[in-house]
C-alpha cells in the first residue's frame, strides 16, 4: 500500500461548530416494512417449472422420435444389407468356375498348352511352348441352371 | 366410531395379508410377470462362418434369409390367386400352397423356407400392394453354395433347419465342424410402449451374438472344379462306375483338390441320392494295386536290399504254396531289373524281389506310410483301409500285399504315401483345413498341426521316383499317355482286381499315381477310375487324366520345368 494521501485539517468556528453537532445529531429512522412483490418470483418459479416440464417433453419426445428414427433407419440398413448380399450371391453364382468354364468356351476359349519360362537371368527358354489347340477335346460344362430357391420339404 | 376402526383394521390386515403373499411366498414369480410386462427379448442369430477355398473364394456362404408364412384364417379366402400369385413369385408349387393357405383350423403355415431376405421382403410387399392379406415373414438364415458342385463331396450342406430354429447339417464338413462354424446366439431384451415401439430410456440388455468362425480349407476352387471335369470325362469316356481325382502339394501335404464322381450340387442336394453325400475318395477303400508296388520297392531300397540295377530274371509264372502268380502280359522267362520289374509292373518280379524283405518288415514300412490307419483330414465317415497284421498276414497274403492286391486304401491314403516319396522319403500328413481348425469331437485339425515322419531315406526316396519316371518312358514303360510335355514326371500305373460285396467280381480299379518335376516335386496327383468297362488299364485311363490334371497344376502355379535329362535307368539286362 503506498502511503495515505496527505489530509488537510482545518478548524471550524464554534458557532459553526455547533450547529453542525445540531445537525448530525442522530435519530432512529422509522422502520420500512418494504414488502418485495411476491409475483415477479411466483412467475419465474413458474416459468422454471413450466419450462422444465416442457423442456422434458419435448426432450422425451424428440428420444422417441430418435427411436423412430433410428428403427426406421435400421429397417433401411438390413433391406439395404439384404440387397447387397442378393447382390453379392448373384455376382458369386457368375463367378463360380462352372459358369465361367461356360462362357469360356461358348466364346471359343481352350485349355491353354503347356507354358515356357523364359529365364531372364541366362535367357534361357525352359519347356516347350505350343499353340492353344481348339481340336482337344477340353471340357466344355453344360449351362448351369438358374439359381432355384428351395422350397419346404 | 369403534366400528370404523374395525372396519379400517381388517382392510388394513387384508392389505398385510396380500403383501406377505406377494413378498413372501413367491416374489421371484411376480417380479418376472411385472418385467414380462411390455418387456420384449429377441434372438441375434449369429452368422454362420463361411467355408472358404485357399484363395478366399467362397465354397459356402450364409444370407440374411426369411421364411414366408401364411395365416390361414386370411389367406383361404382369396387362396387360389395368392396361390397363384406365390407359385409365380417364390418357386413353389401351386397346389401345395393352395392346401397349405386353406388349411382348417390353423394360424401359421409355412409356405417358403429359406427365402433371401431382399426376395422375401419384395414378395410379401408385392402381395400387399395387390391386397392379399395374411403373409408374413421371419428369421430363417439361408446357406448358399456358390460353386454348387464343385467341392459338395468336401462341403456338405446343411438341411432345413428344425424347428426351433436350429441348423441341421447333413453332410461333409458342414457336419465335422458345425460347432466350430456355428457360434453362438445373443440376446437382446427392451422394454416396449404401447405401439411395440422400443422406449428410449427403458431397461435394454444386450448380449452379443458371437458369429461363427470362417473355414478356410487348402482346397484350390479352380482346380478342384478342373479335376471334377478331367475325372468325370475319364469315367465317362471309359465307361466306368466311379472314380476319384486329388492332387497334393507336395512339400506341405495341402490337398489342392480331392474330387469324387458322380457327386452332387451342393445347392440342391435334393436332386441327388443320399449315396453321394459322402467323400468316398476317404469312406471307401478298395485295392490299390500296381500302385503299392512303388512303395514295397521303396522300403526294399530304404532297408538296403536291392539297387536299381539289380537284375532278375522273371519267369512267366510263378507257382507259390496256395497258386500260381502271373504278370498281366504273357512273357517267358525275361531278364529284368528291378527299374525294368516297376516300369513293366511286373507282379512276379515284385514278389521275388520282395522275398528278401524280413518278417514283418513290410508290413512296418506300409504302415508308416500311413496304409491302415485314418489320415484325419477332418471328414467324418473316414475309412482306415485294412491292412491285414498278426495271423491274417501269412506268406501269401504277404506276395499279394507286395504288388497291392489283399489290402484295402482309401483315395487320400494312396495319395499320401505316394507323396512320401515325392518329398524325399518324408511323409507330411495330408490336410483339407488351412492353418487350424477344431472338430465337433475337440480334435484339432489342419495345416498348422500336420505332422511329418521319415518314412524311408531320402536316397531310397530318389531311386524308387527315378525308377517310377522309367514307367513313363515312350518305349519300354506302360504309361506313355501321363507324361506332361516339357517336365520330367515320375509314376504308376494300377489295375486291381475289385472286390464287390466280399467277392472278386471280375472288374478292376485302373489307376495313376504320379508326380512332377521328379527331381523337383510339386505336386502329388492320383486318379482312379472304378470298373472301366472299356478293357482300359491305369496306363491308358488314369494315365491321360493325370496328365491333363498334373499339367494343369504345373501351369496353374508357374512351376517351370527342371530342364534336367530324365532318367534313364536300365529296364533290361
Amino acid at each position: 500500500m503506498s502511503s495515505p494521501a496527505p489530509q488537510r485539517r482545518t478548524r471550524l468556528a464554534p458557532h459553526l461548530a455547533g450547529a453542525a453537532v445540531g445537525r448530525a445529531r442522530l435519530a432512529v429512522v422509522p422502520r420500512l416494512r418494504s414488502r418485495a412483490p411476491r409475483v415477479p418470483f411466483v412467475v419465474l418459479v413458474s416459468m422454471l417449472l413450466l419450462t422444465g416440464v416442457v423442456g422434458l417433453l419435448l426432450f422425451n419426445t424428440s428420444m422417441q422420435q430418435a427411436s423412430f428414427t433410428a428403427a426406421r433407419l435400421e429397417d433401411q440398413a438390413e433391406v439395404l444389407a439384404a440387397r447387397e448380399q442378393a447382390l453379392t450371391l448373384q455376382l458369386e453364382e457368375m463367378r463360380n468356375p462352372t459358369e465361367v468354364a461356360r462362357q469360356a468356351c461358348a466364346l471359343g476359349m481352350v485349355i491353354g498348352p503347356p507354358a515356357a519360362f523364359l529365364d531372364l537371368r541366362t535367357g534361357t527358354v525352359e519347356g516347350k511352348p505350343g499353340a492353344a489347340d481348339a481340336s482337344t477335346p477340353a471340357p466344355c460344362p453344360g449351362a448351369a441352371r438358374p439359381a432355384a430357391q428351395r422350397g419346404v420339404r | 366410531m369403534r366400528a370404523g376402526f374395525v372396519v379400517v383394521a381388517m382392510v388394513l390386515s387384508l392389505f398385510g395379508a396380500r403383501l406377505v403373499q406377494l413378498q413372501g411366498v413367491d416374489p421371484h414369480q411376480y417380479a418376472a410377470m411385472a418385467a414380462a410386462e411390455g418387456s420384449v427379448s429377441v434372438i441375434l442369430p449369429a452368422e454362420r462362418g463361411d467355408i472358404l477355398d485357399r484363395n478366399g473364394e467362397p465354397l459356402a456362404d450364409s444370407i440374411d434369409g426369411l421364411m414366408v408364412v401364411a395365416d390361414p384364417s386370411l389367406t383361404s379366402a382369396d387362396a387360389p390367386r395368392l396361390a397363384a400369385f406365390l407359385s409365380h413369385r417364390l418357386d413353389v408349387d401351386y397346389l401345395v400352397a393352395l392346401r397349405r393357405l386353406r388349411e382348417p383350423d390353423s394360424r401359421f403355415q409355412y409356405i417358403a423356407r429359406q427365402v433371401p431376405a431382399a426376395k422375401a421382403r419384395d414378395v410379401v410387399a408385392a402381395a400387399e400392394d395387390k391386397g392379399f392379406r395374411g403373409l408374413f415373414t421371419r428369421e430363417d438364415p439361408v446357406r448358399t453354395y456358390p460353386a454348387r458342385d464343385v467341392g459338395a463331396n468336401l462341403v456338405g450342406f446343411l438341411g432345413t433347419p428344425r424347428k426351433d430354429g436350429s441348423t441341421r447339417p447333413l453332410a461333409g464338413l458342414e457336419t465335422s465342424f458345425n460347432r466350430y462354424l456355428s457360434g453362438h446366439d445373443g440376446e437382446a431384451r427392451y422394454q416396449v410402449g404401447a405401439s411395440g415401439s422400443r422406449i428410449p430410456l427403458g431397461d435394454n440388455t444386450v448380449d452379443e451374438p458371437r458369429d461363427g468362425q470362417d473355414l478356410t480349407l487348402t482346397i484350390d476352387r479352380d482346380l478342384q472344379w478342373y479335376c471334377q471335369q478331367v475325372l468325370a470325362q475319364a469315367v465317362k469316356s471309359s465307361r466306368g462306375d466311379s472314380g476319384l481325382a486329388t492332387v497334393m502339394d507336395t512339400r506341405t501335404g495341402e490337398v489342392l483338390c480331392l474330387a469324387d464322381y458322380p457327386t452332387y450340387d451342393a445347392s440342391r442336394p435334393d436332386l441327388s441320392p443320399e449315396s453321394l453325400y459322402s467323400s468316398r475318395a476317404l469312406t471307401d477303400p478298395y485295392e490299390p494295386g500296381s500302385v503299392e508296388k512303388a512303395l514295397t520297392m521303396a522300403g526294399l531300397l530304404d532297408a538296403g536290399k536291392v539297387t536299381p540295377r539289380q537284375k532278375y530274371k522273371v519267369p512267366g509264372q510263378l507257382l507259390r504254396q496256395d497258386r500260381p502268380i502271373n504278370d498281366y502280359f504273357e512273357h517267358g522267362t525275361i531278364k529284368l531289373t528291378l527299374a525294368g520289374i516297376l516300369a513293366k509292373s511286373s507282379n512276379i518280379g515284385t514278389v521275388m524281389a520282395a522275398d528278401t524283405y524280413g518278417r514283418g518288415q513290410l508290413r512296418s514300412y506300409l504302415e508308416k506310410f500311413g496304409l491302415g490307419k485314418r489320415t484325419g483330414v477332418g471328414l467324418g465317415g473316414e475309412s482306415p483301409g485294412i491292412l491285414p497284421d498278426g495271423s491274417m498276414w501269412t506268406s501269401q497274403t504277404g506276395d499279394r500285399i507286395a504288388f497291392g492286391q489283399s489290402l484295402s486304401v482309401t483315395g487320400l491314403q494312396m495319395t499320401a504315401a505316394i507323396n512320401t516319396i515325392a518329398n524325399g522319403g518324408e511323409r507330411v500328413d495330408p490336410s483339407l483345413v488351412r492353418g487350424t481348425a477344431t472338430l465337433d469331437d475337440g480334435t484339432t485339425v489342419g495345416t498348422g498341426v500336420a505332422n511329418r515322419e521319415r518314412v524311408v531315406s531320402e536316397e531310397a526316396a530318389r531311386q524308387t521316383s527315378e525308377m517310377m519316371e522309367r514307367v513313363l518312358d515312350p518305349e519300354e514303360g506302360v504309361a506313355k499317355g501321363a507324361a506332361v510335355p516339357g517336365y520330367r514326371v515320375a509314376g504308376k500305373t494300377g489295375t486291381a482286381q475289385r472286390v464287390v460285396d466280399g467277392v472278386y467280381d471280375g472288374s478292376f480299379s485302373v489307376s495313376f499315381a504320379g508326380f512332377a518335376p521328379a527331381d523337383d516335386p510339386r505336386f502329388t496327383a492320383y486318379v482312379v477310375v472304378h470298373n472301366p468297362r472299356n478293357g482300359g488299364g491305369g496306363g491308358s485311363v488314369g494315365g491321360p487324366a493325370f496328365a491333363k490334371i498334373m499339367g494343369y497344376a504345373l501351369r496353374r502355379y508357374a512351376v517351370p520345368p527342371t530342364g534336367t535329362p530324365p532318367s534313364r535307368l536300365p529296364i533290361t539286362w
